[in-house]
């Protein structure tokens, strides 16, 4: 499977034409990936910043460009790259949060304003349903659904193995099944 | 909501809905969830969680993102060529300009070689003080360093003392201004050996010493 729905191919091209000196070929790249690697941040509990992070992924993609063999898709190297951005994220949030304590009505109030997004009831049931899943759950389980990857990819992506993947699928949708039985 | 048992299908529910399946596996999807409510229920859900994702995300700006990319590497490769190139042309200029001092320094000084070398003759003039009258000679040599021993005996030493010493002053060059033109055939052969036996220079300045040679014709006395 390739990204995109067999675009594969139009993504080498297009990298190629970029190395050649065409710069249109990047906003080109851009254009396709951009809303992907934005849904997949968002999915995997990024909230804010999203244009940030998806603007850091590109540049550290095209700044190492030569590094990107074809191996995987495109899309799949560039999940890659924003996923251990996020980590990094995370990581040094996690420090800033350690020396100052956020309030919980401040988390509350951001939680809040997020919903209101979510217009639709059954929506905002599936987000919580989401949002319930470990972190490699909710990885696996948008790049899955939200992005139609296969389990090789997903697995190139969150660095596991075709069957870990597949496991911590079905696990997800499992969970999610359950909270909206509930 | 259960779980259909079937789970190389429900393995394929998300590719359905993201038309990844060709015809055939698509075909064969479609036909068992039209059959199986589980599958249908589940490919809903699936829809569902899909739009919900796609709602929950902000819309990229592709300006700001394209903005910040770095420039093509074959742009910045002919950036750094041309850079490279107005280096290059000062090297060559530079090195054109060493070129043409230095050979013409060569050639002046290849053209006024008693500017630069101005001392005496010394083994000609020894040399014929040798066949003509005996009297003593003096000259200046380097002083041997304690790991260098001044030989006890010099033979001939007039000559050979005279000469090694200019050999060691003339760079090599003694033999095609004649300067040994009074040497015999003997003469030569002992220059020769000794000066292979010479010690090499010492690395520190060393001090003048004054040696005194006989050069009566009977042999050599040897030095004082």
């Amino acid at each position: 499977m390739t990204d995109a729905g067999g675009e594969g191919s139009n993504d080498l091209e297009l990298i190629a034409r970029w190395k050649n000196g065409d710069e249109k070929a990047a906003t080109e790249l851009v254009q396709r990936h951009a809303a992907a690697l934005a849904r997949f941040a968002v999915s995997s509990g990024e909230r804010s910043e999203v244009d940030e992070l998806v603007q850091d992924t590109f540049v550290r993609a095209f700044a190492s460009i030569d590094s990107f063999r074809g191996e995987s898709s495109f899309r799949t190297w560039l999940f890659t790259i924003e996923r251990r951005l996020l980590i990094d994220r995370r990581r040094s949030e996690k420090r800033r949060r350690d020396r100052t304590e956020i309030q919980e009505d401040d988390a509350a109030t951001e939680y809040d304003a997020l919903d209101t997004v979510v217009a639709d009831e059954t929506q905002q049931r599936l987000q919580r349903a989401v949002e319930r899943l470990s972190p490699t759950q909710r990885e696996v389980f948008a790049l899955r659904v939200g992005e139609g990857l296969s389990y090789k990819e997903i697995a190139d992506a969150v660095g596991t193995t075709e069957g870990a993947a597949r496991v911590h699928y079905h696990n997800a949708m499992r969970a999610v099944k359950e909270f909206l039985d509930e | 909501m259960n779980d259909c048992s079937n789970a190389d299908i429900r393995d394929r529910l998300p590719d359905l809905l993201h038309e990844h399946l060709d015809a055939a596996s698509r075909a064969m999807v479609v036909a068992h969830v039209a059959a199986c409510i589980d599958c249908r229920d589940e490919l809903e859900l699936l829809r569902s969680v899909h739009k919900t994702l796609s709602a929950r995300t902000p819309r990229v700006d592709i300006a700001y993102v394209v903005n910040a990319l770095p420039k093509p590497p074959a742009r910045r490769t002919q950036v750094q060529l041309s850079a490279r190139r107005r280096w290059s042309d000062w090297r060559i200029a530079a090195g054109v300009t060493v070129l043409i001092a230095g050979g013409s320094s060569l050639v002046i000084s290849r053209r006024a070689p008693s500017a630069v070398d101005t001392r005496p003759p010394i083994v000609d003039t020894a040399g014929a003080r040798l066949t003509s009258s005996p009297s003593v000679t003096t000259a200046e040599i380097p002083a041997p360093t304690a790991s260098t021993p001044a030989p006890s005996t010099v033979t001939p030493s007039v000559a050979t003392t005279v000469a090694t010493n200019d050999v060691a002053d003339s760079g090599g060059d003694e033999g095609s201004d004649g300067r040994f033109a009074g040497l015999n055939n003997a003469q030569m052969q002992t220059l020769l050996k000794e000066i292979d036996q010479l010690k090499p220079v010492p690395v520190t300045e060393p001090e003048p010493v004054t040696i005194r040679v006989d050069l009566k014709p009977s042999g050599p006395q040897g030095v004082r």
